[in-house]
């Protein structure tokens, strides 16, 4: 077999060429010219960035993404006695806490409408987020080893975890009906409005989970303060009371900051108070959502090709 | 496009920090800031530099050197785990890398469950390990326990399972790091036939190994990475036997003596005192000097070919006066093939202790009869050469 050299500054074919240590070599390339102490700047590599591309390979590797989430249902219900049963039992578990303890215990001005399905109708949209989060934003650390084993889109892991709360959110939504039945109510009709604000739901959530995963990995002390951070946006969210509380001239500022509030709000005028969306809000949230989105996932690129160094 | 399977990786570099001393906050902060700016800061270690690679399609190149020489670094690169921080670099076709692969499995679900779900991750599709999954099975030996929570496999058996679904992956690009570490002796020879299959089939191969027999059976070329540059490169006998030596060198500046016993000379003749030869006569000669007497020592000859392990090795008993003494050692038949080799010898005293270590002392050159071919990835563990007379006789 024939060897070629790779470059100018090896030599050879040699018959005696001798290497640093000084022995005699035969047939072997050896280098003539030791490298510098550091490369030349315009050799940097850069990796190319290109969305087409990356969006295209995410959806080439989707199954993976859906084989994380299953890898971790099933994993969270193995040797329980009720087994995947606990994924429907523990939203029903909860609502039935709403519609016990919740019925009298809150004085909310909620125009009439039972406070359980207000309360769990906010809560839904927050579970998804919070859960999302929570779970996503360990997704690279917990994966580490996985990470630095084996290539693939870094997206899978976090976006695996959301897939996993969308599952768990579906659920909910089943008790949510029950919860309707309940209480001998039905959906208004304005709730066919409702679909509106799931993109913004899954924008601001995607982008969130991005920018806390990629930033974890660097930045270890979120593990510990992330929780603190989604306790207080529980309150920071008009989960267990309306909108209204908030005083008119901060409501602008509110729903930029916190499209959660236009998602759980809308939520309910919709479907529960059969009001049109308010477009104002609707749009303000959007584009807090969709800038989260992008800079969420200009971030991540930005970040995941140090991640196996760091982690 | 280069055709699948071509690895073509030119001027790559790749730094680790090296002051991970701090790991504050407001450390981590700059760090993060600057890794945004794309700008550099603080200490770095070079883990590789300069390092050029081209393989083609079907080809099998091994990577050596010591520990923290950069091969497992190149290794990650290559499979896109790790960016690099200059050069470029391309690899065509599906890299499938065979490592120790107990990361992607989950302790709570069964095997069958792991199987599928690593397959995924690995690149496969669903049906693709449907497909394979009986093979799979078979490979990793563990039978009826797939359908068993992984928690309860011995440690082995994770290892095998992680391994045979990487094994079926049928890459363009197949990395291997240090496989033979990975089960028993019989799972190992799986390992390497499995190999042998894939390179069959056209897969290109890169082998991570500190097992140099099994690269010399499995890899047609090699690069020698040290402190992440690329020593040498080229055909895999010629490489092995520059690393082998580079060991022997460093084995041999870390020999101390003590002041029981000092070796004078050592020295080996073949026939006619001339360079040794194979199938003939090797004489060894040692001149030994000791303080007080020692009955009942042994002295020890052993050759090897690199490392510290001889292909054989002979003893002698000797009760040693005070002063010096030379003993000659005569094998009527060196059973060596052509190639450089090391004399190693010790000298122990009566409780076994060492008079001198076991070190090696000088190079033996053995000229003569060069060894037959193996087939490819069947590992010979030492060379020794065998006289054989082979006759054919047409069936009529």
């Amino acid at each position: 077999m024939s060897i070629k050299a790779p470059e100018s500054h090896y030599s050879g074919p040699v018959t005696d060429a001798v290497n640093q240590s000084g022995s005699v070599v035969e047939g072997v390339w050896t280098r003539t010219v030791r490298p510098a102490d550091t490369p030349p700047p315009e050799l940097r590599y850069r990796p190319k960035r290109n969305l087409v591309v990356a969006l295209r390979e995410l959806w080439h590797d989707r199954h993976m993404i859906r084989s994380l989430a299953e890898r971790e249902m099933r994993a969270r219900y193995k040797q329980t006695f009720l087994g995947i049963a606990w994924a429907v039992i523990t939203p029903f578990l909860l609502m039935i806490v709403f519609t016990l303890f919740f019925k009298r215990a809150m004085r909310v001005d909620t125009q009439g409408v039972a406070y359980p399905l207000f309360a769990y109708l906010g809560l839904m949209p927050w579970s998804f987020f919070s859960t999302s989060v929570s779970q996503g934003s360990v997704s690279l650390i917990a994966n580490v080893p996985l990470l630095n084993k084996v290539y693939c889109p870094r997206e899978v892991f976090p976006l695996g975890s959301i897939v996993l709360a969308v599952v768990d959110t579906t659920i909910a939504f089943s008790a949510l009906i029950v919860l309707f039945l309940i209480e001998g109510t039905a959906p208004k009709g304005s709730a066919v409005y409702a679909p509106l604000y799931l993109p913004m739901l899954f924008a601001f959530t995607v982008g969130t989970v991005l920018i806390m995963s990629s930033v974890m990995v660097y930045l270890r002390d979120l593990r510990t303060t992330l929780p603190l951070a989604l306790q207080l946006g529980l309150f920071a969210t008009p989960i267990a009371y309306s909108i209204n509380s908030v005083p008119e001239n901060l409501r602008t500022l509110y729903v930029a900051v916190n499209p959660l509030v236009t998602v759980i709000d809308g939520l309910r005028q919709t479907v529960l108070f059969d009001e049109a969306p308010n477009w104002d809000y609707f749009a303000i949230s959007s584009a807090t959502s969709l800038t989260v989105l992008v800079f969420g996932y200009w971030l991540f690129k930005r970040l995941e090709g140090g991640i196996a160094d760091v982690a | 496009m280069l055709p699948d399977g071509t690895i073509k990786a030119s001027h790559l570099w790749k730094r680790f920090r090296a002051d991970r001393r701090f790991s504050q906050l407001r450390y981590e902060m700059k760090h993060l800031q600057a890794r945004l700016r794309g700008a550099s800061d603080g200490d770095w270690r070079w883990a590789l530099k300069d390092v050029d690679l081209e393989v083609s399609p079907g080809e099998a190149i091994g990577f050596l050197g010591s520990n923290g020489s950069g091969k497992s670094t190149l290794l990650k690169v290559l499979c896109r785990v790790m960016q690099p921080h200059s050069g470029s670099l391309e690899v065509a076709g599906r890299v499938g890398a065979l490592i120790e692969v107990v990361a992607g499995i989950h302790p709570d679900l069964s095997g069958r469950e792991n199987a599928f779900l690593y397959g995924t991750l690995l690149g496969l599709s669903r049906q693709d390990i449907a497909k394979r999954f009986d093979d799979i099975v078979e490979f990793s030996e563990v039978g009826s326990a797939i359908d068993r929570q992984v928690k309860f496999y011995s440690s082995g058996m994770k290892m095998r399972l992680g391994f045979s679904v990487a094994a079926f992956l049928e890459p363009d690009v197949l990395l291997v790091d240090e496989v033979l570490a990975v089960g028993d002796a019989a799972f190992q020879q799986k390992c390497l036939e499995r190999m042998r299959t894939v390179l069959h089939d056209g897969t290109t191969l890169v082998f991570v190994s500190h097992d140099l027999a099994a690269m010399e059976a499995t890899c047609t070329r090699a690069i020698w990475l040290r402190e992440g540059v690329v020593e040498l490169e080229g055909p895999i006998r010629p490489l092995l036997g520059a690393y082998r030596r580079s060991i022997e060198e460093t084995a041999g500046t870390n020999f101390h003596e003590n002041e029981r016993a000092h070796v004078h000379e050592i020295k080996t003749a073949g026939p006619d005192g001339g360079s040794a030869r194979t199938n003939e006569l090797l004489n060894i000669t040692l001149r030994l000097e000791v303080q007080e007497a020692e009955a009942q020592s042994a002295v020890y000859f052993g050759l090897s070919e690199g490392a510290a392990t001889p292909i054989f090795v002979l003893r002698h008993e000797i009760n040693l006066g005070v002063g010096e003494t030379t003993i000659t050692c005569t094998t009527p038949q060196l059973p060596l093939p052509h190639g450089r080799y090391y004399l190693w010898m010790s000298v122990t005293d009566k409780n076994n202790e060492d008079l001198i270590p076991w070190h090696p002392a000088t190079p033996v050159d053995v000229t003569g009869n060069f060894l037959d071919p193996a087939p490819q990835a069947v590992v010979r563990l030492s060379p020794v050469y065998v006289t054989a007379q082979w006759t054919e006789t047409d069936g009529t």
